[in-house]
């Protein structure tokens, strides 16, 4: 009946050099977070964001993070996420920033977003790889096995990642 | 599904860094980008108001806006700042190169003449220090009523910490005098690490005490009206347009345009 509500924020990093997204892991951009929505709201900022503030999950090849926040304010910290310019990793300053894609009440649908989002992403590339048939067929596989359940979305996100690797 | 602009982004003469700002853009699912050329004329000597570079020569290959099947659009827009009345000449040549016009007013003076008398689509608020003048109710709205909207830019925020002060402050005493009407908020990224998603730029402008739908407004359709404006300015009042076709020089067509968000001028 009382049943603890938050908000999932769906988010892309950017990063102008695709291998240093590799360097990126979840306790680092959570401490940028933070440290964002410090330097904008103060105290009061950084004390809303230690109740229910975590990383939930993070991709690193493709930079997908999901942020959780509580339910009540998650706008004011969304409102802090775009003062972030670069996030700190192991001594290395990586400059990026970071788009929010989707808001959702649960991870479900935040997956469920995900993986149509994935799929767009894989069309867009399909153009790309006219002349590189075997790259083509991965892709279209990997298009048409896209699912809720199981493997789908790992594969999706192999695919992608080879084939952004290919790209450069 | 709207469609978002950004009708700030700077020029810059690298020619990779522009293109890797659009493909940024388009990522973003940005549109329309409008490249900005900043025109500073000073008294002490005779400026050539910059010509801008036709889009082709800029960016090779369009790329495709995330989410939308057309590619982005690029369009030229020109800033001048303005601190005295004679830097703006109304219908100068020159200007009919550009698809946006902007000036940025920097005494009250100044501000006054340019909400009521210039014949330009933006006014731009200067982020980079607190702004010299309070904004009175009477131009405002005497802009607004021309269809000429207000802009505020967040990039120089991204950097610094006093830059962002006076940002959020210009930005709220701007919204308490406009109400919320007419405004629009744009980058004006130099780099592509300082364009930021369309949503996000929404909920920044909640931070300037705007509302959700006016701010939604402020990234898509109170752009969309800039640009019909823009054409309308070009076109005396979107009645008459020319056309160079192939097969003649010069052919003059009559059509009748009908832009949803102006009101007909009486010429």
């Amino acid at each position: 009946m009382v049943r603890v509500k938050s908000r999932y924020l769906l988010c892309e990093i950017n990063v102008s050099d695709r291998r240093d997204l590799l360097k990126l892991d979840d306790r680092a951009v959570a401490g940028s977070v933070k440290a964002a929505v410090a330097r904008t709201h103060g105290d009061y900022g950084a004390a809303l964001c230690s109740i229910r503030f975590c990383v939930k999950y993070l991709n690193a090849h493709t930079g997908i993070v999901f942020l959780r926040f509580h339910k009540g304010f998650y706008k004011l910290l969304w409102s802090a996420l775009p003062f972030i310019t670069s996030i700190e990793c192991r001594g290395q300053i990586i400059p990026c920033f970071l788009n929010c894609l989707h808001v959702g009440g649960t991870i479900r649908t935040c997956q469920k977003f995900l993986i149509r989002y994935n799929t767009r992403q894989l069309h867009q590339m399909l153009p790309k790889y006219k002349n590189k048939v075997e790259e083509k067929r991965k892709i279209q596989e990997a298009i048409l096995s896209c699912s809720l359940t199981g493997g789908g979305n790992k594969a999706l996100e192999d695919e992608l990642e080879s084939e952004e690797e290919d790209d450069e | 599904m709207s469609v978002f602009m950004d009708l700030n982004v700077l020029f810059s003469a690298d020619r990779s860094r522009l293109q890797s700002l659009v493909e940024t853009a388009a990522h973003l699912g940005f549109s329309t980008v409008a490249i900005n050329y900043v025109f500073e004329p000073t008294t002490k000597k005779k400026q050539e108001v910059p010509s801008p570079v036709p889009i082709s020569e800029l960016i090779g290959h369009l790329p495709v806006v995330q989410g939308r099947s057309r590619p982005i659009k690029v369009l030229n827009r020109l800033t001048v700042v303005m601190s005295e009345a004679s830097h703006f000449r109304p219908n100068a040549t020159e200007y009919r190169a550009f698809d946006l016009l902007a000036i940025q007013p920097t005494t009250e003076k100044l501000f006054h003449t340019t909400c009521m008398l210039c014949d330009v689509d933006i006014i731009c608020i200067s982020v980079t220090e607190k702004l010299p003048f309070f904004f009175k109710r009477a131009p405002i709205n005497g802009a607004i009523d021309r269809g000429v909207v207000f802009e505020v830019s967040y990039a120089s925020a991204l950097r610094d910490s006093t830059m962002r002060r006076y940002t959020i402050a210009n930005a709220v005493c701007l919204m308490e005098s406009c109400k919320g009407k007419n405004v629009i908020v744009s980058s004006a990224a130099e780099k592509a690490l300082e364009l930021r998603g369309p949503y996000d730029i929404i909920n920044l402008g909640a931070l300037f005490g705007l509302s959700d739908a006016d701010s939604k407004e402020a990234v898509s359709s109170t752009c969309r009206a800039v640009l019909l404006h823009a054409e309308t300015r070009k076109t005396a009042s979107g009645i008459v347009y020319t056309r160079i076709s192939q097969q003649d020089t010069l052919q003059d067509c009559v059509g009748s345009e009908a832009p949803a968000a102006k009101r007909p001028k009486p010429t």
